[in-house]
């Protein structure tokens, strides 16, 4: 795993999912299998948190309560209204990224998002979502958002804007992938140097790292729909 | 602890900030590599060797620059709100 350090133990190890073949054709799956790890997680929270719905909230109610409240207000003082529209899906990706950094914190667990198609997937969707958002929104007109302040600079700004829109999923994949591989490299580097003792400082340092990763993927993403929300300049 | 505080509204103001001041690097490297990227398959799709990838490379750090931009002209906006608040509005 990270960087050709041996991960001391892993769950996909002992369960044999490293690697499976599918038509012939044998693939990584670890980051996969830790994926559907996180999401079972979310699964069994969201279902929990349902199924014991109080009107005064106690609890694990409490924090969800919080967090989603707080991102809500978070988005919607960014975007205005439109933000409750989209919301479900920004607080979606919020929660989903912190789950799967904070897996790599878990013994036995490695972070899906360590792995640059887990990151790379969830950028391009992004980035076809915003568009999508921002087609349904103004129609053809959108490619006004793309055009400049003025018609006469429209040759120059059109490339540039090309350029500075695909360069979006790029960075996004990027950014996550190096912070959180970077981590899980230095984790297994301070494993091996002092098992169990060296490892619990940077710990808390790096439960710092990965929600910040994660929320910076979720402002991004809307800072990204604001820009196909608002009106061309 | 500042355990405590990662969970209050109040200081998403800072998370914010942090993030925005974390972002900036990455931005301008990311349009810099997509011009270059862009500029030099174009160039092997329709032979024209040197020029479409300087010219898209040129693009792609100009853009760079204006996300750069972009992202301190958010920043710079948040601190003023900031100094609204406290200090009342600017004339």
């Amino acid at each position: 795993m990270a960087g050709g350090l041996p991960h001391p133990v892993l769950w996909s190890t002992l369960l044999q999912v490293d690697q499976v073949t599918i038509g012939g054709a044998t693939v990584e799956f670890k980051h996969v299998f830790y994926t559907w790890c996180a999401m079972a997680v979310l699964f069994s929270l969201g279902l929990l948190v349902r199924g014991g719905l109080k009107l005064v909230p106690g609890g694990i109610q409490n924090v969800f309560e919080v967090i989603i409240g707080g991102l809500e207000d978070f988005v919607v003082t960014n975007i205005g209204e439109d933000g409750r529209k989209v919301f479900p899906l920004l607080g979606g990706i919020f929660l989903f990224i912190l789950f799967q950094n904070l897996l790599g914190l878990i013994p036995g667990c490695d972070a899906p998002t360590a792995n640059v198609n887990t990151n790379a997937a969830m950028a391009v969707f992004v980035f076809l979502y915003y568009n999508y958002q921002g087609i349904k929104r103004w129609g053809p007109g959108y490619i006004k958002h793309f055009m400049g302040p003025m018609w006469w600079l429209t040759p120059l700004m059109l490339p540039l804007e090309l350029i500075s829109h695909t360069a979006r999923p790029l960075s996004l994949t990027l950014r996550l992938f190096g912070n959180i591989r970077g981590e899980e490299i230095v984790m297994v580097l301070f494993f091996l140097m002092a098992p169990i003792v060296g490892t619990i400082p940077v710990y808390f340092l790096f439960l710092l790292g990965k929600v910040l990763q994660s929320f910076i993927f979720f402002m991004l993403t809307m800072i990204y729909l604001k820009g196909a929300f608002e009106h061309a300049h | 602890m500042f355990f405590n505080n990662w969970f209050k509204i109040n200081d998403k103001k800072y998370l914010d900030a942090i993030s925005t001041a974390g972002v900036i690097g990455l931005h301008m490297v990311s349009a810099t590599v997509v011009g270059l990227a862009m500029g030099w398959y174009l160039d092997r799709w329709l032979g024209t060797k040197p020029w479409l990838t300087g010219v898209f490379l040129i693009l792609g750090i100009v853009a760079g620059f204006k996300n750069v931009w972009l992202d301190s002209r958010r920043l710079l906006k948040a601190q003023d709100k900031e100094d609204a608040e406290k200090f009342g509005p600017k004339d």
